[in-house]
């Protein structure tokens, strides 16, 4: 079992003139997103702001739809890829819905914890990554022409504008399905988990995330980067969650463990009624 | 022609001249014009062609990325005054007196999404492997080969492999001492891992007990209580 220190920090950076960056934590369901909306007139916020809104519904909610179950995937992992397509599905439809949402979209980093797993999904170029001692890895898949091209085709790179390279390749809402790039792994006390949106990943190296973090509390150290981030320019808008694996206390232990023998007397019982009617 | 000089801290570390038509390379191993010799660089990091229209800085799939004046790039052209980030080293670019400065493009502006459409024609139909959404990548397969407690061969393809004594592991495995599940491989972008879970003696990897979690490589010889497996990747 976990314990899990977060804290999460958006900032509108120095140049633009609205928020479009979203940030969700839920910590009774273990569930940490960022999402970092695109298109004009607002329409931006309203894309990230629709990501965050349906899975936050969702999660108080669970349906008991049969979605497509992903026999490679963990049944956690699935219950993220669900919520994943319910976002989509959400901002795909309201594009549809006004001329001034048409092309609307958002990028989506998300966390979710099992009682000893990280699941991590990611649609876009908002990076998740892993610090782990001294080393730093990403845990996302970046969803750009450059970085798609760069793993088959590099040489076709420099034919491209810079501002064809940073176009995403996939985002939340552009089109009717949508799959994100899914992993997942053992967790450890001391690891720590970044998810944050490209204001911060474009400005600040992964070596030098890695030594912020570690240095500073979750809380200390969102500011610290967004700080950062904004001494560099700023440009965009800059959202960080910063997620700290700790070793549960003696009593929470315990706790944890009464209340699972409660739910499996419980069963127990129910199971025996039904027998015995 | 012009020249970079590398700095690191406060250090000068020197000057490098960029030769017309030829290329620069940048990167931890030696065999690089500039070898920066520290873990955050990548062994073939970036490069720099010098091109008839201007000088063009490539980064080359670097773990930690090649970052100009402060912001990631993939390729630039660099205009005189640009500083690049390698790790912790800055690289200024200067052009000789008297040269005359390359042209200034386009720069990035907001984010965008690319009509996936737009995206094949642009990449070209000859290379229908490049992702489109949700697209797959050709990657090769890993398996785990039972060399002892076993047969045959198991191939990864779940994100999360689970190896144990209990029936709901994908791979079962006995022993007096093995965990209800011992240990779990996971698929990440970076490549496979081992971690251990629970149970009273840890996995082995290469004969060392795994206390947390350990990249697998090629050929690895992993041990879960009675069973050895070798770690493989198919094309």
């Amino acid at each position: 079992m976990i314990e899990i220190e977060a804290a999460g920090l958006t900032d509108i950076g120095r140049v633009r003139e609205n928020n479009e960056d979203a940030y969700f934590i839920d910590e009774v369901n273990r569930f940490y997103l960022v999402a970092d909306g695109m298109g004009g007139h607002q329409a931006g916020e309203i894309a990230s702001g629709l990501v965050v809104a349906t899975i936050q519904e969702l999660l108080r909610t669970p349906p008991d739809d049969s979605e497509p179950y992903d026999h490679l995937l963990s049944p956690a992992a699935n219950t993220l890829a669900a919520l994943v397509r319910a976002a989509n599905t959400a901002v795909y439809e309201k594009s549809r819905e006004h001329e001034k949402y048409r092309g609307m979209g958002s990028t989506l980093a998300a966390v979710l914890y099992t009682d000893t797993t990280a699941i991590v999904a990611n649609v876009g170029d908002s990076p998740v990554y892993l610090v782990r001692g001294q080393n730093i890895e990403p845990l996302s898949v970046t969803h750009t022409v450059a970085a798609e091209l760069g793993r088959t085709h590099s040489a076709q790179l420099k034919n491209l504008s810079e501002k064809v390279q940073h176009m995403l390749t996939r985002a939340i809402g552009i089109e009717p399905e949508v799959v994100p790039d899914i992993c997942e792994l053992q967790c450890f006390h001391g690891d720590i988990f970044v998810l944050c949106s490209d204001g911060l990943s474009n400005k600040v190296s992964p070596p030098e995330i890695a030594d912020i973090v570690t240095a500073a509390p979750p809380g200390v150290a969102c500011r610290e980067l967004v700080n950062l981030a904004n001494q560099r320019g700023g440009e965009d808008n800059i959202t960080v969650i910063i997620l700290k694996i700790t070793e549960p206390t003696f009593l929470r232990t315990w706790v944890h463990r009464v209340s699972a023998l409660f739910k499996k007397a419980a069963g127990l019982f129910q199971a025996n009624k039904n027998r015995n009617p | 022609m012009p020249i970079l000089t590398m700095h690191f801290k406060d250090m000068d570390l020197g000057e490098y001249r960029i030769e017309k038509g030829g290329t620069l390379t940048i990167g931890r191993r030696e065999t690089n014009t500039i070898v920066i010799d520290n873990l955050a660089v990548s062994g073939q990091h970036a490069k720099i062609d010098a091109l008839d229209d201007g000088y063009l800085l490539t980064d080359l799939q670097s773990k930690n990325g090649t970052f100009v004046n402060d912001r990631m790039v993939t390729t630039h052209w660099l205009q005189p005054g640009d500083v690049i980030t390698i790790g912790k080293h800055k690289l200024v670019f200067h052009l000789a007196e008297g040269e005359a400065a390359p042209p200034v493009r386009d720069q990035v502006e907001k984010t965008m999404v690319l009509d996936t459409n737009e995206y094949r024609a642009m990449v070209g139909k000859t290379s229908p492997t490049v992702a489109t959404s949700g697209g797959e990548k050709k990657e090769p397969v890993a398996v785990l080969s039972f060399l002892k407690g076993g047969d045959g061969e198991v191939a990864l393809s779940k994100k999360l492999v689970k190896i144990g004594k209990d029936d709901a592991n994908d791979i079962v495995i006995s022993g007096f001492l093995v965990g209800k599940t011992a240990a779990t491989i996971s698929k990440r972008p970076t490549g496979y891992f081992l971690s251990y879970v629970e149970g009273l003696t840890k996995p082995k990897v290469n004969g060392k007990p795994v206390k947390e979690t350990v990249q697998l490589k090629e050929f690895d010889k992993i041990e879960i209580g009675s069973a050895l497996l070798e770690f493989i990747l198919k094309d």
